[in-house]
């Protein structure tokens, strides 16, 4: 019972909110593709409840944009992917030896290895503080409010340090992306 | 330059607000985006930039946690269970114990690559439990789940998994590892492992797959396709004659997806194999596939004899 009631709590707040969300999408760079994206918005709604991962959800309204910025992310992610695929194809087809294409796994491990080296400096080179607080929230997904009183400073020292550790990983990806 | 530098700090401002759970501010975020289109490209660098690297961390970052102060692997633990339990999101836990050793564990329906020091690496699979020792990359304990271990070889310092009282040496890459409240299974993709060197000290080869059930020393060696082996890591799973209780076991941990066995079912045999994806869409379609009847109980998705 409970789930049904969460459940159409969750798909009313979408129907209230469908213009909200759509502004939302369009204003966060989804042109066109608004609406296909609010249908997936409502896709993943339904499959949350079939897929009895749900529990009540504290801010309904909340929960869907944070859901549609997801998809944003994901999205932003593919395409990036599929530049880089194309450019990675142009670059092994005006290489020496055409045909010898991807990397071997091990190569392409190494890369990942170095990228984590790299991450983990820029992060260390912010100090201490900034860099466990970086790991706390978002590897380990420990909220603001609670690293606050882990780490016994303000809630807006939380935000400034990721705030830093934030724009110089945004800083590093540039770099990593023009070399 | 000036310009970029200050929108690229304006999103990552908004990215730390958007990321905490507790934000609710959507429209001035809304209002803020539709500013400028620049807005919208500079946050999507930053959130895709702060989601990579929060990726690729763990892998690397454990030896370092040691420096940050004393008491620190206690307080990270309790403060991520506690996390978990305030916002329903069981993220990857990783802390350190005693002697050098760490723990990695994944929820149910999460599966997680670990890097080791000499350029191996491990595929961790959803609702599992596995012990590394930081001062030795060729030692690794298999606690509960399933594991893809792909081991570069090195003749004089041969891997060693334990699982429950078994131990695996390898002698060679690629192999996957179950291990259950009912024992353990092995299945090799590419090279050898031997099960138990100092006791049955049996050679596995690519496409055979030993189980041993737990508390005895008797196992089995049956046949298994290559394409098979890990095949979970790319969203499928195979079963061939197995129990119903397995079945529901597997399906559990990899998709997160709670599955109980019906009453005095739990031994029946069932074969099929199972897209991953489709199952957590509609856990129903597990019936169709493998000749079971499906229904929603209260707490699960109860899997009876048909």
């Amino acid at each position: 019972m409970a789930a049904n009631d969460s459940r159409a709590g969750l798909e009313a707040v979408f129907l209230e909110n469908r213009e909200r969300l759509r502004r939302f999408l369009v204003a966060r760079g989804a042109g066109d593709a608004a609406d296909d994206l609010l249908q997936e918005v409502w896709l993943k709604i339904a499959q949350r409840e079939s897929g009895r991962l749900a529990g009540p959800i504290a801010a309904p309204l909340s929960y869907l944009f944070r859901t549609a910025d997801l998809l944003m992310i994901d999205r932003y992610r593919s395409v990036r992917q599929a530049e880089r695929r194309e450019r990675a194809w142009t670059d092994t087809h005006d290489g020496t030896t055409p045909g010898v294409s991807d990397a071997p796994s091990v190569e392409r491990h190494l890369i990942g290895r170095e990228h984590a080296r790299l991450v983990a400096e820029t992060l260390d080179a912010l100090g201490a503080r900034p860099a466990a607080i970086f790991r706390r929230h978002r590897v380990d997904g420990i909220a603001q409010r609670l690293l606050a009183q882990e780490f016994g400073v303000s809630l807006s020292t939380i935000e400034s340090d990721l705030r830093r550790a934030y724009a110089a990983l945004a800083q590093l990806k540039e770099r990593l992306d023009e070399a | 330059m000036a310009h970029d530098e200050a929108i690229r700090d304006a999103a990552a401002a908004w990215a730390v607000r958007t990321g905490d759970p507790q934000f609710e501010d959507w429209d001035a975020f809304t209002a803020w985006l539709a500013a400028d289109p620049a807005h919208a490209r500079a946050y999507d660098a930053v959130a895709l930039a702060v989601a990579d690297a929060a990726d690729v961390l763990p892998a690397i970052s454990l030896p370092a946690n040691d420096a940050v102060r004393p008491g620190w692997t206690r307080r990270r633990w309790l403060g991520g269970a506690l996390a978990a339990s305030l916002v329903a999101v069981v993220a990857l836990g990783v802390w350190n114990g005693r002697g050098g050793t760490y723990t990695v564990e994944t929820a149910p329906g999460e599966t997680r690559v670990i890097a080791l020091a000499d350029g191996g690496q491990i595929a961790l699979g959803g609702g599992s439990r596995l012990v590394l020792d930081r001062r030795d990359s060729r030692l690794a304990s298999l606690e509960r789940g399933q594991a893809l271990f792909t081991i570069e070889h090195d003749p004089s310092a041969p891997f060693r998994l334990t699982v429950g009282e078994d131990t695996l040496v390898d002698v060679g890459t690629v192999f996957d590892v179950t291990h259950s409240a009912a024992g353990m299974a092995l299945a090799v993709s590419e090279g050898a492992v031997v099960f138990n060197p100092d006791k049955q000290n049996v050679q596995v080869d690519p496409g055979q797959r030993l189980t041993s059930a737990s508390g005895s020393d008797r196992y089995e060696v049956g046949l298994i396709p290559l394409a098979e082996v890990g095949e979970w890591q790319r969203g499928r799973l195979t079963f061939r004659d197995a129990p119903l209780v397995q079945v529901a076991s597997d399906l559990s941990r990899a998709t997160g997806v709670a599955f109980v066995v019906a009453p005095r079912a739990a031994e029946r045999s069932v074969s099929g194999s199972l897209v991953l994806d489709r199952v957590k869409a509609d856990p129903r379609t597990v019936g169709a596939l493998l000749g079971v009847t499906i229904r929603h109980t209260g707490e699960a998705w109860e899997i009876g004899a048909g």
